[in-house]
């Protein structure tokens, strides 16, 4: 392959990219030139890159899906909204992070600059069309992934976090790369729209290899995205990092990966539909079903996040599943409401996807906001800093933050009028049109017994008394922004989703090669 | 306004607990006072706008009224639309006379965190009224879960010692059955229109399940267990689903009225909430179970219905009994009073299952007694506990010595209860009873229904005089003070509609007539002996407005390139349809192998 004469042209659709890694440059450079401890403008530099980013996201995010990079990569909507949901959550994040440093006099620049480059990474890794740059932008986020669970690197738990999830990342990793190895040695090739062919003849001439390879692949993305049974690392992980890096994980990381998810089994999955379509159904059932399982007991609210964002893993793959037609046969199988085999509608599916996504990162960083700015510093790492009972009385001493995370749990928990509702509304609906009904039946009562673990905050929030004790954590503008921003997107995307759902309907994905 | 008044006043009465709702959250907490007044003028200027409504309600016109219909998620085919038939404007009035008298009632027995008390009273009026006067699935959806919130918070708040279990046990009873009802609901939205027209609106998914249902009826007429040869899609969609989805629909419905074997949270809702979630509880939020029977399960699916209406009519006479039963073996009077509740709604469900006019209308009229009677009780309950403390009858006795006129009352709202002649209860039983023996149920359904009603006297009479007559048997009942002027007024109004309703129903029973014969012709429509025509039973209501001007979001994208789609274009290259192309449709059109990418590359 020789490399290609970029013009300015073509760096046109990674721009938001390049904004968030201009973004994270200079925040590194201005660190070496910094005189003073005086650290309040890097968040504000962080927090301007995401926006614009997001801005300029959004903003193509009506043109024409298009190659570019010669189809290494391709920008189409779903990419580009996938890259405003991401800037939207990292937006947050930062707002968050900006008092939860400055608390712990750990504001440094590499920290954001760290989530800055785990964004690019990520809005690059919804538009990557082929295995190689799919798995180095993978590669980004995930590194600075890492080094962000390990920032604030005193005392055990973060070590351990870190520890874990990097020899665990690393396994995914190698997962992948070992099924993408694979990939090209049945086909010859690296690029997603080109493997399509020659994959389906290997099916048939070499099945064990090309299933082992899809398996492969399968599982490095069920692993990033934390499905059943792969989702081991998810809840130490989350538990130890710093809470606003868990926002991130669980809204940005999760996103990202979806999206490449999405793109690489669109079109591996034309290889052999049925096959993929019951692997995706089986995952996202077991998830679905598991992660709304292990948070029923969870006392501590942190890891409790980490389980439910492994269930919402699972209702996000039920939207997956219900791009590939299903087989006639077993308990995953398509029932058709009408005669006929059951018509496969994307559009709806991927507007269902993208609006969760939307959906569960608004709701997911309102409530991890809540949950660290509930978090002393002077509570150390000891799990006592997120247990339950941090939440009692909150009403009458906080009804503000209160009320906001409640509408987050309700919008967790699919209760309208929230934008999660209307996310699990449009899932399902993709769901039960692709004849998903057995699947969107069972994800709906596994839904209900999830309300069960958000209600246990509201009612810890609003009908037990507050402790005698405790020192509430001072207010701080840029949280308090967070907080109400997410608050207000929740009850208002759930009210009116009419203007976003609209734009999301135009999200379809690309599938030429240039 | 006044033109607010005439195009919105649906709208107006919706939405007028919520505006007050908010400028209740704007107050200081510590101004009770104040909350507290704000509140009951909220309540009694929703009560007056809904006393508007009732009477612009006109008996013998149009069977949907005062429609507001405006666009809302085009995606989706959802549009806000709200509009009243006979029985919802007659619950709508009940909830908005309920309003103020539950803010009295909790005047002086809620002292701490009023303001959320209030707010969630207003949430909770506002979304009650809403799920009553939506027109569009998704609406009512939303308004029916919203329901759930405040009410959770007003029983697991200002509850009794028991709180957080039994409001945790209603939320999740509640949330199991309708997030069931949603997939039965989407799956209605899939199968009742074609693809482009989809939609989530009441009337044009009913208009549209007509021809289909008729088939069904008449295949099932032929042939039980027939597959149908021959019929169209929809009708077959209807056959081998149209039972699941009632039952689903009827779950959930089913969970909140509560029908026997369901009914289990509902003594311990009612005995831990506080006396306003009671009455509210039982004075409206339970007949939002039967309201969905009759206004959504049944007609939507009346031959699934049919077939399943022996069975639920034989749960509905067991809730009767069973509830009766369980009234007599009580030592607490909060759970006595929640188990005649089991009863009464069986009554309801009868009535509504008989598929009589008279059955129906006796069901509608019975949905509204419950409201005032049962209200009623667990307010002069309330009054009872706020000064004693505790729920056992055995702590009572001879009380009617200390509080003759708190016995007076009591012993109306009874009557009220247990039907006798010249109250509210009667008219509604009797056209039960009616209406049941009429119809077409066995005539043991009947038999064991009017049983019910010996029981009920039976349990009501017994409590009443084992806490009102005999001796004073307790030195703490010594010093009761009989009513205040505030609890008296809270009451009166319960004890004027008892007797307003039993003595001239007239009124009350017209509005209801159009709503009953279409229930009825609805729930029987392509039944053998009756014969109407589709046109008879279909539902009118307002179009969807037109787009003001079509405001595209973007234009449609041009094609990229020829060459880079052309392995891929199918009939029409539209880039719209290229980039959603469902990959099954791909795969057909995919080229020799894999050769386009070579051609492609430069």
């Amino acid at each position: 392959m020789t490399l290609p004469d970029l013009t300015a042209a073509d760096l046109q659709p990674v721009l938001p990219a390049l904004v968030l890694a201009a973004g994270a440059s200079v925040l590194l450079l201005s660190e070496v030139f910094l005189t003073t401890a005086s650290r309040s403008h890097l968040a504000l530099i962080a927090l301007g890159s995401s926006v614009l980013a997001g801005g300029v996201a959004l903003a193509t995010a009506f043109e024409p899906a298009h190659a570019v990079f010669q189809g290494l990569a391709v920008q189409d909507p779903f990419s580009s909204f996938v890259t405003v949901v991401v800037c939207l959550g990292l937006a947050g994040v930062v707002l968050l992070s900006a008092d939860f440093l400055k608390q712990r006099q750990a504001e440094r620049g590499e920290y954001y600059a760290l989530m800055l480059f785990a964004a690019a990474g990520m809005s690059l890794l919804a538009m990557s069309a082929e295995l190689i740059t799919l798995f180095i932008n993978l590669e980004v986020l995930s590194v600075s992934t890492y080094a962000l669970t390990a920032f604030l690197r005193r005392g055990p738990r973060p070590a351990e976090a870190a520890f874990k999830y990097f020899i665990l990342g690393a396994f995914s990793a190698a997962l992948f790369l070992y099924g993408s190895a694979l990939l090209y040695g049945v086909t010859g090739t690296t690029r997603l729209a080109d493997m399509v062919g020659p994959l389906r003849t290997a099916m048939h001439t070499q099945p064990w290899l090309a299933t082992c390879a899809l398996a492969l692949v399968a599982a490095g993305f069920a692993f990033k995205v934390a499905a059943v049974p792969f989702h081991m690392w998810a809840p130490d992980v989350y538990e130890g990092a710093p809470t606003p890096v868990t926002a991130l994980m669980s809204a940005g990381v999760k996103a990202a990966a979806f999206a490449g998810l999405v793109r690489v089994f669109l079109f591996l999955g034309r290889a052999d539909p049925e096959v993929v379509a019951l692997a995706l159904s089986a995952l996202a059932v077991l998830t679905m079903v598991g992660g709304n399982l292990l948070a029923l007991p969870q006392r501590n609210v942190k890891r409790m996040l980490a389980y439910s964002s492994i269930a919402h893993a699972g209702y996000l793959l039920l939207g997956v599943a219900a791009l590939f037609p299903h087989p006639g046969t077993g308990v995953l199988a398509a029932t058709p409401l009408m005669l006929g085999s059951p018509a496969v509608n994307s559009a709806d599916a991927y507007k269902g996807i993208l609006f969760y996504l939307l959906a569960y990162t608004v709701s997911s960083v309102g409530a991890f906001g809540v949950l660290s700015v509930l978090e002393r510093h002077a509570d150390g790492d000891g799990a006592t800093a997120w247990d339950l009972d941090r939440f009692s009385g909150l009403a009458q001493r906080r009804p503000g933050w209160a009320v906001a995370m409640a509408a987050f749990m309700l919008s967790l928990a699919g209760i309208p009028p929230t934008v999660g509702f209307m996310g699990k509304l449009l899932v399902f609906r993709a769901a039960v049109d692709s004849g998903l009904l057995g699947l969107a039946i069972i994800g709906v009562l596994a839904s209900a017994a999830g309300a069960y673990y958000y209600l246990r905050i509201v009612v810890y929030m609003f009908m037990r008394p507050a402790p005698a004790e405790g020192v509430l954590p001072e207010k701080y503008w840029a949280t308090e922004l967070a907080l109400v921003a997410s608050a207000v997107a929740v009850v208002a995307l759930g009210v009116l989703p009419g203007r976003v759902a609209d734009w999301l309907s135009q999200s379809g994905m690309f599938f030429g090669t240039r | 306004m006044s033109g607010l008044f005439d195009t919105q006043l649906l709208s107006v009465v919706v939405f007028v607990p919520a505006v007050f709702a908010l400028l209740v959250l704007l107050f200081p907490k510590d101004e009770h006072g104040l909350i507290r007044v704000t509140s009951l003028v909220g309540m009694g200027v929703g009560l007056w706008v809904t006393g508007l409504l009732y009477a612009r309600f006109d008996a013998h016109g149009p069977e949907f009224q005062q429609e507001v219909r405006v666009r809302w998620i085009d995606t989706l085919g959802a549009s806000y639309h709200l509009g009243v038939d006979g029985l919802a404007v007659s619950l709508m009035l009940l909830t908005a006379v309920l309003g103020p008298l539950v803010v009295l009632a909790s005047w002086d027995s809620v002292t701490h965190r009023t303001k959320e008390f209030h707010v969630a009273l207003l949430v909770l009026q506002t979304a009650m009224l809403g799920a009553l006067a939506s027109m569009d699935l998704v609406l009512f959806y939303v308004f029916w879960e919203a329901m759930l919130v405040p009410m959770y918070l007003l029983i697991g708040v200002w509850g009794s010692e028991e709180r957080q279990m039994a409001a945790t046990k209603f939320f999740l009873y509640t949330l199991a059955g309708s997030l069931l009802m949603l997939v039965a609901l989407l799956a209605l939205y899939f199968i009742a229109l074609p693809a482009p027209q989809r939609s989530f609106d009441y009337a044009a998914i009913y208009n549209s399940l007509l021809a289909a249902t008729r088939e069904v009826s008449l295949c099932q007429g032929r042939d039980p267990v027939g597959q149908c040869p021959g019929a169209t899609p929809l009708a077959l969609a209807l056959l081998r689903y149209g039972p699941w989805m009632f039952a689903a629909f009827a779950l959930a419905f089913a969970i909140k009225v509560p029908m026997f074997p369901l009914h289990t949270w509902l003594p311990d809702a009612h005995v831990q909430a506080p006396v306003a979630g009671s009455m509210i509880l039982a004075g409206v939020m339970l007949k939002m179970g039967t309201f969905g029977f009759w206004r959504y399960a049944i007609p939507l699916f009346p031959v699934a219905a049919r077939q399943l209406r022996p069975a639920l009519a034989a749960l509905a006479v067991t809730g009767i009994v069973y509830g009766a039963m369980m009234c007599l073996a009580q030592r607490d009077i909060k759970k006595l009073i929640a188990y005649s509740s089991v009863s009464h709604l069986g009554y309801c469900m009868l009535g509504m299952l008989a598929l009589t006019t008279e059955g129906a209308t006796g069901s509608a009229y019975q949905m509204l007694n419950h409201g005032v009677s049962t209200g009623a009780l667990f307010l002069l309950f309330g009054m009872l506990y706020a000064r004693r403390h505790t729920r056992l009858l055995s702590d009572y006795g001879g009380i009617a010595k200390v509080m003759p006129w708190f016995a007076a009352l009591f012993l109306i709202i009874t009557f009220s209860s247990i039907a006798v002649p010249g109250t509210n209860g009667f008219v509604g039983e009797f056209l039960v009873l009616l209406g049941t023996f009429k119809g077409t149920l066995p005539m043991v359904f009947g038999v064991l229904a009017a049983s019910g009603v010996i029981l009920g006297a039976a349990y009501m009479l017994w409590m009443v005089q084992r806490v009102f007559f005999g001796e004073l048997t307790h030195r703490e009942n010594l010093h009761l003070t009989d009513v205040t002027g505030r609890e008296l007024a809270t009451a009166l109004p319960f004890v004027a509609l008892v007797v307003v309703m039993g003595l001239s129903p007239q009124p009350f029973l017209e509005r209801l007539a159009v709503s009953s014969e279409m229930f009825v012709a609805r729930a029987s429509f392509a039944q053998d002996s009756f014969h109407q025509s589709d046109e008879a039973v279909r539902m009118s209501v307002r179009p969807l407005p037109a787009l003001p001007s079509p405001p595209l979001p973007a234009a449609p994208a041009p094609l990229p390139t020829a060459d880079a789609m052309a392995p891929f274009k199918l009939g029409r290259p539209h880039p719209a349809n290229l980039a959603v192309l469902p990959p099954e449709r791909l795969l057909a059109a995919e080229p020799p192998p894999s050769r386009h990418g070579e051609e492609a590359t430069p």
